[in-house]
């Protein structure tokens, strides 16, 4: 169970549909392991849709129902029902998608020895959508963030100044905090991290990367 | 803070509520099962005129968008009316899902994005739960109403912005100009009522 959750400001925005894509795809992650977060989205669109029913209705022309009616008989497009979550250790079915696979089947690049990012298109221009591949104890050099970063705990967990994180834990950072988070000691860690910014390396011998983690949105 | 006291109308207004719910729950059923034409006839006069008041109180969209955004919609009730269950959502809640999804993939493809996820994809599936878990959603779903009619005026009028027009916390703010917290502890204070009914 999900001990770190997204703060109510981002499920209103998410249940609105207002939430970027990228942010959107990682809080419905969060969902897929936390019953919690999902009773209060499901509460919060139950209250959207009071709203709903009570707008002033606007004019609809006859002819929109006649056009509709002729449509009827078009083919529905066609749907896949999504794979239920029962299986703790499955993969989540929107990662499946934008993975085209498994872990094993992405490209990942080396930053350092303990650190892999393999960069995900969401079809977001705004958001860097990334998987983070931790070594079991490996350490990510200590930096900042210029904009906001969303991560969610995938398998394994890390740990920094502020905490420890398992699979499931969702943490929304603003920009300028400072951290420097490890994987715990006996399983590597693999998150997600959705950002507006590149991350920055603050320490002086980790500073000649910068130029390499441009933001990779798409 | 203003006191909560229950209005005259209320019960009269919920009974109101349930019956008007249950018609249209049944309407989706008609149509789902016996592919009836003219229910799904009704439940177009009922709901396509909400719908493209969503459409438009989002305030980008043209009205030959909001137009398709109805014919869209509703095209949509009629392909899923078998997957809707009443015992998951009510009617209202169902189609207000749908339009609100549409709406974000419409305005999506206006920006040219271009995404393997439909908003469908990252949104909550609307089925499968055990009959516990469905019960209690029902008695939430009617506090839920009650709730609302008595939220005060300024926390409706930042939840029909956030949710109807699809603002962001900052842009109501401006828009309104009132300072981000301000916003933001308004709609806390809604949906804190919100989870004190679902906690009962």
């Amino acid at each position: 169970m999900a001990k770190f959750h997204p703060d109510l400001h981002v499920l209103t925005e998410f249940t609105a549909g207002t939430l970027p894509l990228a942010q959107s795809a990682c809080v419905s992650l969060h969902l897929t392991y936390c019953a919690k977060c999902q009773e209060i989205t499901e509460a919060q669109t139950a209250m959207a849709a009071n709203l709903f029913e009570d707008l002033e209705p606007a004019n609809v022309s006859d002819s929109q129902l006649d056009i509709v009616m002729s449509r009827l008989d078009e083919d529905a497009p066609l749907t896949y029902p999504k794979t239920p979550r029962d299986d703790a250790s499955s993969t989540p079915a929107v990662l499946q998608r934008l993975m085209h696979g498994d872990f094993s089947d992405l490209t990942w690049k080396k930053i350092t020895s303990a650190l892999r990012i393999s960069y995900l298109s969401t079809g977001d221009p705004y958001y860097e959508f990334a998987l983070y591949h931790i070594k079991a104890g490996g350490v990510i050099p200590e930096h900042t963030h210029r904009g906001s970063e969303m991560t969610l705990v995938l398998e394994g967990g890390f740990s920094d100044s502020e905490g420890t994180y398992h699979a499931g834990d969702f943490l929304f950072r603003e920009s300028g905090d400072v951290h420097s988070p490890a994987a715990l000691a006996h399983e590597d860690c693999i998150c997600l991290a959705v950002l507006d910014a590149p991350l920055k390396f603050t320490r002086l011998r980790h500073r000649w990367m910068n130029p390499f983690l441009q933001l990779k949105a798409s | 803070m203003s006191v909560v006291t229950k209005k005259p109308g209320d019960e009269v207004a919920n009974l109101e509520f349930g019956r008007r719910t249950d018609e249209w729950s049944q309407c989706l059923r008609t149509i789902a099962k016996h592919r009836d034409r003219s229910a799904f006839a009704r439940f177009f006069k009922q709901f396509a005129p909400l719908i493209k008041a969503f459409a438009l109180s989002g305030s980008t969209l043209s009205a030959n968008h909001a137009d398709e955004l109805v014919q869209e919609v509703m095209l949509k009730v009629w392909q899923k009316a078998d997957g809707f269950n009443p015992d998951k959502a009510s009617a209202s809640t169902w189609v207000y899902t749908i339009a609100r999804n549409c709406r974000t993939d419409l305005y999506r493809r206006l920006q040219k994005f271009d995404t393997p996820l439909s908003a469908d994809d990252v949104s909550l599936d609307q089925d499968g739960e055990e009959p516990a878990a469905m019960l209690h959603q029902r008695r939430m779903r009617d506090r839920i109403h009650a709730m609302m009619n008595t939220l005060p005026a300024d926390q409706a009028h930042i939840l029909a912005k956030v949710y109807m027009e699809g603002k962001s916390h900052s842009e109501v703010a401006s828009e309104l100009d009132l300072p981000l917290g301000t916003v933001k502890s308004r709609v806390r204070l809604a949906i804190q009522k919100l989870q004190i009914q679902m906690e009962d």
